[in-house]
This record gives structure tokens, sequence and C-alpha cells, in this order.
């Protein structure tokens, strides 16, 4: 059962806080007509299936697919939806992978679709019914309302961020600097990088360290910004990748292991309490995905990763979870250049989701950049050849992880 | 298509508005289907689940479902449609050789939520949405006229599926109280409530409470699991344009290529008499004699001339369809494990006679903008 997906094209929208010049369908074509135009062979007719979503709370639209249809270039075509929340891009990607891997009749050539247009309503609004949907469990435990102040704190982002963030200090000594050079170093790579949002490429450490607090640790020129953008990727059967590309890039593993619904060290439908910077999900979805890309040894095996960091203790953070570095030693990576551009195992070189955040395409972006390193044509091009990448993606109430492993060549045998 | 089973299945029972919580409803379901086909929890490898976040009113629905849907380490993911949709995205993880054993879950609580206010979010917000003039209920007012006036049609003709489904509802001890009503007649159809003209209440599947779950494998591993495997041989689904003046709300083309799709991987060329029952997902009465024209097994214009009923022709939703109770991002996932039910002979009450192959299909949009389809086959 099953076949080869390779990944034939990968495109972007332009990426900013207000893109007010597009309505939300035309913010989409745009990224399909990039996708589209680095794979000339063929044409929006020649896709026999499309898979797409987005975070819907944040436009006030929901299943908008229904009337951006004919935009998509969708009509009298199969379509599915699949929304994760943060993780949302990264599912509609692996959904992709699924639809080519499952042999439907008829289907070969499938367009993922992901985007998201947060200036069209109030992100933070809509992360607020994270919160809201704890009421009932607290309630049911007996908890009372004045505890809402945490609740609405765990609502948003940053809340759970900077829990996380103590949390992972605390163990892996890390300190406000080091948060600092994360971001340094993303958003002079996001300067290289087309359709980024924050494009700073003389930003310094102390600048960083200079702006005020939001939530300790995590200080305002530290944080991603909300963006409008749209992400899509092309999968199709191995045999006619190669007629689309010069470098097929093969998916050889996927994974979106999910773990028990944490909010600030209580579970209401689990088992008690959660450190959120462990991250059980995101160790289990590595292990997966790397087991079927055949990889044993990530951090030699992989050259290139774009993990889903929001914030920058999360990319030290993930990198450890995902194996690619020896726990507590990330920052360490980010001081000696092992992560630059041109380091032994560059990681974010778009400059991640803390340079560029439209939430429902994020956790897509981060595949299509390491598909597009593998073939030699992104935008911020690491200088030496990208065998193998992978692609991360995070979300839910911290408990929703996807991955992505490819190469330019097949792990698995299909019969 | 290699083959797929669905091995077990679990619906809870329909209320318009359950006394019980979301996960106790979710984990009744999941959990049925699992004791059904004789598994337990760590058997699962995979769970997609179909809910939506605007019905369960909160971003991310499916983050706080992972564990009473089974989802704990498990791969998840979670399709925003019908669970019908649910059902392909489970068939094409195991289809892929990556999963032995799929749970599809999917549901919402109408109680919870003004539905078909709801419906009002998924209209163009630029045109549509601030004039509420379209809406899934105006929508349908004007895909039931432009079929009678098409083919010359009567209200009673179409009101005769309502009377039909909600008869067959009564036999089916799941379907939703307030639809089941043995002495339903013509008269009450058609002297209910307007909806929107000329549609009535009566015609309408009431939005309700409910969840329902299937377990898929590969063919190799459910010949282990169960004797009665029910196999996926084919499915198909298509998504029409959405601005209802540019469609033929006469006929579904959305159901017409999901037909021809799902059709074709089966070997199926007239589906008239090569299946044995349909299950479909009406969201309102005129729409099941749409879709067995648009799938060719009425001709145009004729689909209330088929004897639809449990002893006619070619039954048409023997357990009373959707309007037996439409729980959102459940309906079309229940009409499969309905036609699983049939297959396995285990419609108590409602069962039709010698059946090997049915068909199933779920939809979503206005006006059924985007329907599948799917082929399903027991082993005799």
């Amino acid at each position: 059962m099953g076949r080869q997906v390779c990944i034939a094209s990968a495109g972007f929208s332009e990426h900013a806080s207000k893109r007010s010049d597009v309505s939300m369908p035309e913010l989409v074509s745009e990224a399909i007509k990039d996708c589209l135009k680095n794979a000339p062979s063929i044409e929006i007719n020649d896709i026999d299936m499309f898979v797409n979503g987005n975070m819907p709370a944040f436009e006030g639209a929901n299943i908008p697919e229904l009337w951006m249809t004919d935009w998509m270039g969708a009509r009298n075509k199969p379509l599915m939806r699949v929304t994760t929340g943060g993780t949302t891009g990264g599912s509609v990607a692996i959904a992709g992978y699924y639809s080519v891997a499952s042999g439907l009749p008829g289907v070969d050539t499938v367009l993922a679709i992901a985007f998201e247009q947060q200036s069209q309503g109030d992100t933070a609004t809509g992360l607020a019914s994270v919160a809201y949907g704890e009421i009932s469990v607290l309630n049911s435990l007996g908890i009372p309302y004045d505890q809402l102040t945490l609740l609405f704190s765990a609502g948003a982002a940053i809340g759970v961020a900077s829990y996380q963030a103590t949390n992972y200090m605390r163990k892996s000594k890390t300190t406000e600097e080091d948060l600092a050079r994360v971001v340094v170093q993303n958003r002079h790579n996001a300067a290289k990088t087309w359709w980024a949002h924050l494009k700073m490429p003389n930003l310094t450490i102390e600048e960083v360290l200079d702006t005020p607090y939001i939530s300790y640790p995590l200080r305002y020129g530290m944080v991603c910004p909300a963006s409008d953008g749209a992400c899509a990727m092309l999968f199709t059967t191995e045999e006619k990748a190669k007629d689309m590309c010069d470098i097929p890039v093969y998916v050889n593993g996927v994974g979106s292991i999910a773990t028990e619904t944490g909010i600030l060290g209580y579970c209401g439908s689990g088992s008690g309490q959660l450190d959120p910077s462990e991250q059980l999900g995101a160790q289990k979805t590595s292990d997966v995905a790397f087991q079927q890309a055949g990889i044993s040894f990530p951090r030699k095996e992989i050259d290139y990763a774009e993990v889903y960091s929001p914030f920058p203790n999360q990319e030290l953070m993930w990198v450890e979870k995902l194996g690619l570095f020896e726990e507590n030693t990330a920052s360490e990576m980010y001081e000696t250049g092992v992560t630059a551009l041109n380091g032994e195992l560059p990681i974010n070189c778009s400059g991640g989701v803390n340079s560029t955040n439209a939430i429902g395409a994020s956790a897509m972006e981060r595949p299509a950049v390491a598909a597009l390193q593998i073939m030699g044509k992104a935008s911020n091009q690491v200088p030496e050849t990208v065998h193998t990448s992978l692609g991360h993606g995070w979300g839910g109430y911290i408990n929703l992880i996807t991955m992505m492993v490819m190469a330019d060549e097949p792990a698995r045998k299909f019969k | 298509m290699e083959k797929v089973a669905i091995v077990g299945y679990n619906q809870v029972k329909l209320y318009s508005d359950a006394n019980y919580g979301r996960y106790e409803m979710i984990f009744e379901a999941v959990r049925g289907a699992l004791d059904n086909a004789g598994l337990k929890k760590k058997d699962i490898t995979t769970v997609v689940s179909a809910t939506n976040d605007y019905y369960d009113g909160r971003t991310i629905s499916n983050s706080l479902t992972v564990e009473p849907g089974g989802g704990y380490l498990a791969d998840e993911s979670k399709v925003e449609m019908d669970g019908a949709h649910a059902v392909l995205y489970g068939l094409m993880r195991v289809l892929s050789g990556n999963h032995k054993l799929a749970v599809v879950w999917g549901g919402s609580m109408a109680s919870s939520y003004p539905a078909h206010t709801v419906h009002l979010y998924e209209t163009d917000p630029t045109w549509e949405r601030p004039i509420t003039y379209v809406s899934d209920i105006t929508s349908a007012g004007f895909q039931m006229r432009a079929y009678m006036e098409k083919y010359g049609i009567s209200a009673e003709e179409i009101a005769k599926t309502a009377v039909k489904n909600r008869k067959n509802a009564v036999n089916n001890p799941l379907a939703l109280a307030e639809a089941q009503n043995p002495n339903i007649t013509l008269k009450d159809v058609l002297e209910s409530d307007i909806y929107s003209d000329p549609v009535t209440e009566l015609m309408v599947a009431q939005p309700c409470d409910g969840v329902a779950a299937l377990l898929l494998a590969p063919e190799k591993q459910a010949k282990k699991i169960t004797d009665n495997p029910v196999w996926i041989t084919g499915v198909g689904l298509s998504q029409e344009t959405y601005y209802l003046g540019d469609r033929d709300l006469s006929t579904s083309k959305s159901m017409e290529l999901a037909g021809k799709m799902a059709f074709q991987a089966a070997g199926i060329n007239d589906p008239n008499t090569q299946i044995d029952v349909a299950e479909l997902y009406e969201a309102f009465a005129h729409e099941e004699l749409i879709f067995i024209e648009s799938l060719g097994i009425a001709e145009k214009g004729k689909g209330a001339d088929l004897n639809a009923e449990i002893g006619g022709d070619f039954p048409v939703n023997p357990s009373g369809g959707a309007l037996g109770g439409n729980p959102l991002c459940a309906t079309g996932l229940i009409r499969i494990i309905e036609a699983v039910k049939q297959i396995r002979g285990e419609a108590k009450g409602y069962q039709v006679k010698n059946v090997n192959k049915a068909i199933a299909s779920g939809q979503i949009g206005m006006c059924s903008q985007n329907n599948i389809l799917y082929v399903l086959e027991g082993d005799n």
C-alpha cells in the first residue's frame, strides 16, 4: 500500500501586517500563482485535488473556501479542508501528502494551500475562545471564576509561551541575551527572504533587550508579528514530479502525534501537571517521522531545519526536542554560529515564524521552505547543498505537532 | 484502489438537547466503535475528527477532544467539513500504508449554538452576509423552487420524501425523537411553518446533538478484526462554484461528479441495478430527489416517481436519512454507518433485503456545494 510522494513546488504571497491591497481570495491566489510559476509545465487545470485550511476564527469567516472556490481554481474538483489551529498549515501539507500517497483513482497532483489574513479580524479575540473552552471544565472541577485571569493569560499565545520560556530557561540556564540572539538571527535572515514580514538587517541584541516586556521573559522585540499571508505546496507522484521540476523533493516521513490538552500546568481532561516546555508530542512525532524516513542520527543526517517558533525560547526548545541538538545545548549552537546560514545545521533561514506569522499558513511555510532549500530555490538559500531537511509545526492547546521530513532521495520502497 | 474496510462503528442517540457533555458523547461514540470491533485504545494509530470551530464555539475545536476521541499519542488531525469527508482522510491515511487502524469520528451539539445563524458565517462576507438574504435556508428555497419549475414538480411530490424519511426514522432507535412520527401525512408536511417558500419546517433536516465514529483498517488486518468487513470500493467528491446565480440549482453538479468518480473506481455503470440501497445526506427533502437524479438512479425530473420505500424498487434512506436527525459534522458519517448496517444485516427494524452494495453521501455548503459519495460492498 502507498506510493512515493514528491513536492514539486512551493510558493508564497508577500506577507505584511495589513495586506489591505488584496482580499483574502486574492491573497490566496498570489501564493498559488507563485507556486505554479516554479512548475511551468503544469497549469491550475492540471491539479486533481485541493487541500486547504486556515484558522477561521481570525477572519470571522467559517469554511471560507466555499466562496473562495473559484479563486483557488477548485471549481468542480475534489476539495478537502483541514484545520488544526496553529498546526493548520502543517496539517494541510500532511493531508496533501496523504492525498497523493493513498493512490486514489484520478488523484495524482494535489495543491495544498494554507492562508491567514489576520488584519480582517482580531487575533487575540480569536484566541480568547481557546480559554473560554476550558470554563466548562473548570466548573465541573469546582474552580471558581476568579481564576479567569489565569484563563485569559492562557488563551493568548504569549501566556503559555512565557511559562514555556521560564521553565525552559530554568532547566537550560538560558539567558535573555540568548533569546535575543535567536531573534537577531531570524530577523537578519528575514531581510534576505522576499516574502518575509519583519525584515531587520541591522538589528542588534542590545536593541532587542532594550524593548519592554510583554510577559517576562518575552520582550516586545522578541515576539512574532501578526501577518497576512498565504502559502501553497504542490504534491505529486514520483514520475510526474520528475517532469515538473529538476530536483523532486521526496516526502519521507510525516507525523502529527497529539498529547493531552494542557493549560497552565493543570489539565482539564488530562492526567495532571504538565511542564509546557517538555512537549512529549514533539518527541514522539519526531521519533515517528525520522523512523519513516530512515534517519537514526538527526543531528548528523539533517542538513536543514525549519521549526515553528513564534517566540525565541521555543526555537531553542524545539531544536532540542526534535533531536537536532543535545538537551540544553541549543543556545550555545546559536552563539557559535552552527545554526547560521553558512553553519553546520542552518535553522530557520527564512526568518521563521518569529519574523513572519500568518498563523494558518505558518506551519506550512516551514516544510515549504525546507523543500525549496533542497531544490536550491529558497529565497535565502543555504550555500551548502541540502540533501535532507525537516519542517515542523506547533499548536493546539500546546498539544498538537506536525512534522515533515524530506530528502532529495526516497527513503522507503513501495511495491 | 486497494481494499480498506470499515471494521467497527457506533453512533450515539440523537437529541435536540442532549443532557450530557460533549466529551462524554465523543467518548461514548469512539469507545463504542472500538468495542464493536473488539479493539482497545492502544490499537489506534491515527484519529481523524470532524468538528467545526464555529459550531463548537471555540478556536481549534479538535484540541480539547484529543483524549475522549482516542487521539492521545496517536497521529491526529481534523477535517473541518462533514464527517463523511473525515472518512476520506482516514481512508487516505490507511491507503498510504502508514496506519493500520484509523478512528474517524465527527459531531456537534446544535443545542449549544444557533445552527442556522452560524451558517451565515459561511456566506460571502462582503456582499451576502451583511444583508443576510442568502443563507442555508433561503438558498434551499431557491433550490427547491428551481427544481419544481424546471420539471413541473409539485410541493406534494417533494413532501412525500419528507413523509417517507420521517416514517422510516420511527424504526430507527437512534433517530431524533422529534423527527419520528408514524402518523405523519402529506398535509402535516405542507402545512408546517414556512421556512423559506416553498420549503416548510418538516422538509428541513433539523440540526441536533450527536456524535458518530467508525474504524477503518486495511484488508489484511480487517479480515482478522471482523467476520463482517464492509469494503470501501469507491469514493468521489467535488466542490462546485459558490454563487447561486452561477449554478443550475435544479440539479447537483457536485453530486454528479462525485458519483462519476466513485462509480468509476467501484466499476459501477448502472447504479440503479447494481446498488441495493442508498443513504444520502439530504439537508432538505428535495435534495434527496435531486441527488438520485444527479447520480443517474432516476431520470432527470423523475426522482419523485421512484419507489424509494424500504420495500421499494430502490430504497433511499431507510434509516430516515438526515431528516431523521442532523447533527452537523456527523450526519454524513452516520449515513455511511447506516449503509454499513444494511450491508451487515444489522439494521434492525428497517433492514432492506439482500443488500450487498450500498452508497452513502455527505455534504457541506449552501445547496450542497460540496458532495462526497462512497460505494460500500459486503463480502457476499
